[in-house]
């Protein structure tokens, strides 16, 4: 099973995750910037945290064999506080990175005002930089702000083929479904959704424009949520080119929109446990202490 | 295009007259001429050779051929015996004449060396009396040849004496490593005969190799074959000849091909320049033949919207991998970029130096200072190679960014912060350190500029108690530790 994971944020997990996943068939992964626990109050603190998703994540992953791509936004949260508003100014500078595959993730958290105005104001960045867009669903009032969303996006002039929808449930796709956009699907262990309803969903819906992904973060998550929806499929008597389509070619042809996903093996690559002398990720040689 | 001289041996046109062979052979492209002494070419034995080779001088000279005179004809000193006398049958002295001449004429020639073989070794020899007689030969042709400044290349050949390119090292040994006394290395022969391949044969001979032949051969039989025919990998072998800084002739050796020598000649030549392209930036990006070929156009655009618009380069930056491409420069003996750099790395270099060009020194730090502040992991790598080709007005931004990659664990950055710029402008300390950090993260030492150079006690203790450290607890030493400790010994 290769699988590509749409959604993950690999700043918050180790390398014990990163080989857990390679092993399980992951080769790529996008990481959206979303919000870290917690709450950011300046500019710097998101552009260190930009520079480290098309920086050392990147490195970090391909350690592991994994290409690592990334989205940039002003989170739906963080959009409300205005100390961190500022960073709307330099987000085009990090839109015109290798390896920035979309806008977002953006959306809405509470549906404020301040929410509104960022949310267009980035669909406006994504058609400026020509990138695709990937849209948060609220956690709260979701279906009211799922309906909202795509108001917006509706307004952007975005095309609907450009935007991915996440964190999709029962209730949230037949909208979602009727508009044209992506749907994504956020598997965790028990909030959000589960393999097993998620294979309901595949069955009434098929599997075009679906996207699945395991959405882990510093919360309770499961990195490995892609590969055990994959084994779901199989077992409920999907085909592997089925399962191949949901985890790897839709995401593929979702971000490939952006003409920045670099897919091909990591030169030099050895899946081994071995690195550089003995250490996994490189904390300074054998010495333990930090370079 | 290179700094060694591509050549055609004169062995492969033996059916022509030696001035035509010569004028073909340049008017083919081929800047060097490996030039086989034989009855109808430049013959040493004919009452005017003297004047023969004159001719042959002036004439090379007026062809801007660069040559080396190779030994290996068949029946020059014995019409019955193919290669006979040798250095190693009974009677070698009629070898050793030969070559004895063979050191005049390429004196005459300004030639870069005399090429010869130890021949086959008679079934009645044993191979105690041959390896003397090697050394007791060797020794008489090195004579003559440091009398008029010549120098030698032994060419390990199959199914001779000396085979493999270790009996040729070590016979060179024994000797005393003369310096005179280098490597002629055919690469096919590598193909055929030797342990490891020709880019291996190539790097182990590395500062001995006086004169390379170039052809196609595959495992196990001795059978010169034009490129393409057989095991060789041409671009790699080529490439190690780059890596190793040959600068001297690499000549296709193609002796039973002279029926159809012009046309065999143009194919190799167009083989050549065609493996030749890789030397420089083979790599999986369809787009990066730019580099040794002509100017990626989109470069070429984007120089000039700097130099117009200083500010294009925030855009244009983080676009130049996109465009141009990412692959290594040396690919096949430096696969990640970490010695070299890449394709992406040159191209943003280009653009710092059309930035420097049209912004004073404020400016130009301020804007330097600001690509690698928000530049991701190859546009910072960018900047680090590119910093050597800034004036020194901008050293301190410069110094500011090295020593903040030198604090990252990006093992690319790592190697970019100790390039050229570092060698010039890193103090002693961060500079050790750098260079401590290389052997702790992984980053090969070839990566340090003028490592050599600043090599000093300070950090030779460091690396010293490093490799202690390891030891103690139970790891290995990097070997690049290892010989870095004996270097400074």
């Amino acid at each position: 099973m290769r699988i590509f994971d749409p959604h993950i944020h690999m700043t918050s997990r180790t390398t014990d995750d990163y080989e857990a996943m390679y092993s399980a068939g992951v080769r790529a992964l996008v990481e959206p910037s979303f919000w870290l626990g917690q709450p950011r109050t300046s500019v710097a603190s998101f552009t260190d945290y930009f520079d480290s998703l098309i920086g050392w994540e990147r490195f970090r992953a391909a350690q592991f064999g994994i290409r690592h791509h990334c989205t940039i936004a002003l989170n739906p949260k963080e959009a409300n506080d205005p100390r961190c508003r500022d960073v709307l100014d330099v987000l085009p500078r990090y839109l015109a990175k290798d390896g920035v595959v979309a806008v977002g993730e953006v959306g809405y958290d509470s549906m404020t005002p301040e929410e509104d105005a960022v949310l267009a104001q980035q669909l406006q960045l994504a058609v400026a930089h020509d990138l695709p867009a990937l849209v948060h669903t609220p956690h709260r009032d979701k279906l009211a702000g799922t309906k909202r969303t795509l108001d917006v996006v509706g307004e952007s002039g975005m095309d609907p083929g450009r935007v991915l929808v996440d964190h999709l449930n029962e209730p949230t796709v037949a909208v979602v479904a009727g508009s044209g956009c992506w749907m994504g699907f956020s598997i965790y262990p028990d909030t959000k959704m589960d393999e097993h309803r998620m294979v309901a969903i595949l069955r009434e819906y098929g599997t075009d424009r679906m996207i699945v992904n395991s959405a882990a973060d510093w919360g309770r998550s499961d990195p490995l949520k892609t590969y055990k929806t994959g084994l779901a499929m199989l077992e409920a008597g999907f085909t592997e080119s089925d399962v191949d389509k949901v985890l790897w070619q839709n995401p593929v042809e979702f971000y490939g929109q952006s003409d920045r996903l670099v897919l091909d093996e990591l030169p030099g690559f050895v899946a081994s446990g071995e690195t550089f002398a003995g250490n996994s990720v490189l904390r300074g040689g054998g010495s333990g202490g930090a370079a | 295009m290179t700094a060694f001289h591509l050549g055609y041996g004169t062995n492969g046109f033996a059916n022509h007259r030696l001035d035509d062979a010569l004028r073909l052979i340049a008017d083919l492209g081929y800047t060097a001429v490996a030039l086989t002494l034989d009855h109808h070419h430049l013959d040493p034995f004919a009452d005017d050779v003297a004047e023969q080779t004159d001719h042959v001088a002036a004439l090379l000279e007026r062809l801007e051929l660069r040559c080396v005179v190779e030994t290996g004809a068949r029946y020059l000193l014995d019409p019955h015996r193919k290669h006979h006398p040798t250095l190693v049958c009974d009677e070698p002295e009629g070898r050793i004449d030969f070559l004895h001449r063979a050191v005049r004429i390429a004196a005459d020639l300004d030639a870069d060396c005399v090429s010869f073989w130890s021949g086959i070794r008679p079934s009645d020899v044993d191979p105690d009396t041959a390896w003397r007689r090697m050394r007791t030969g060797v020794s008489m042709v090195l004579a003559r040849a440091s009398a008029l400044g010549v120098r030698l290349g032994l060419e390990p050949e199959p199914g001779m004496f000396v085979e493999h390119l270790s009996d040729a090292l070590r016979l060179r040994e024994e000797l005393g490593a003369p310096e005179l006394l280098g490597i002629t290395l055919d690469v096919g022969h590598c193909v055929a005969v030797e342990p490891e391949d020709a880019a291996s044969c190539i790097r182990r001979a590395g500062d001995l190799l006086v004169n390379v032949q170039l052809d196609d051969m595959r495992a196990g039989v001795h059978e010169h074959l034009e490129f393409g025919e057989g095991e060789l990998n041409l671009p790699g072998t080529l490439a190690a000849l780059t890596e190793v800084d040959y600068s001297g002739v690499a000549a296709v050796e193609l002796p039973r091909h002279s029926h159809a020598a012009p046309d065999v000649a143009a194919r190799a030549i167009a083989a050549l320049r065609d493996a030749l392209v890789p030397v420089i930036p083979k790599t999986d990006d369809r787009d990066s033949e730019w580099v040794s070929k002509v100017d990626h156009p989109w470069l070429v655009e984007a120089e000039q919207r700097v130099r117009t618009d200083p500010t294009a380069i925030r855009t244009l930056f983080p676009a130049v991998g996109r465009k141009v491409g990412r692959g290594p420069l040396r690919p096949e003996s430096d696969p990640q970029g970490l010695v070299h750099g890449t394709v992406d790395d040159l191209a943003r270099t280009r653009l710092l130096a059309a930035l420097a060009e049209v912004l004073d020194a404020r400016l130009l730090g301020v804007e330097v200072a600001e690509l690698y502040r928000y530049g991701d992991d190859a546009e910072r790598r960018g900047v680090l190679r590119g910093l050597s080709a800034l004036p020194d007005t901008v050293v301190s931004t410069g110094l500011d960014i090295v020593r903040d990659a030198l604090r990252a664990n990006d093992i690319r950055l790592v190697a970019a912060a100790m390039g050229e710029f570092a060698a010039r402008n890193l103090d002693a300390h961060s500079w050790r350190h750098g260079v401590l950090k290389c052997l702790f993260v992984g980053v090969p030492l070839a990566a340090v500029v003028e490592l050599s150079k600043r090599i000093d006690d300070e950090l030779l203790r460091m690396v010293a108690d490093y490799a202690e450290e390891r030891r103690a607890a139970g790891r290995a030493v990097p070997a690049d530790a290892e010989k870095l400790l004996e270097v400074g010994r």
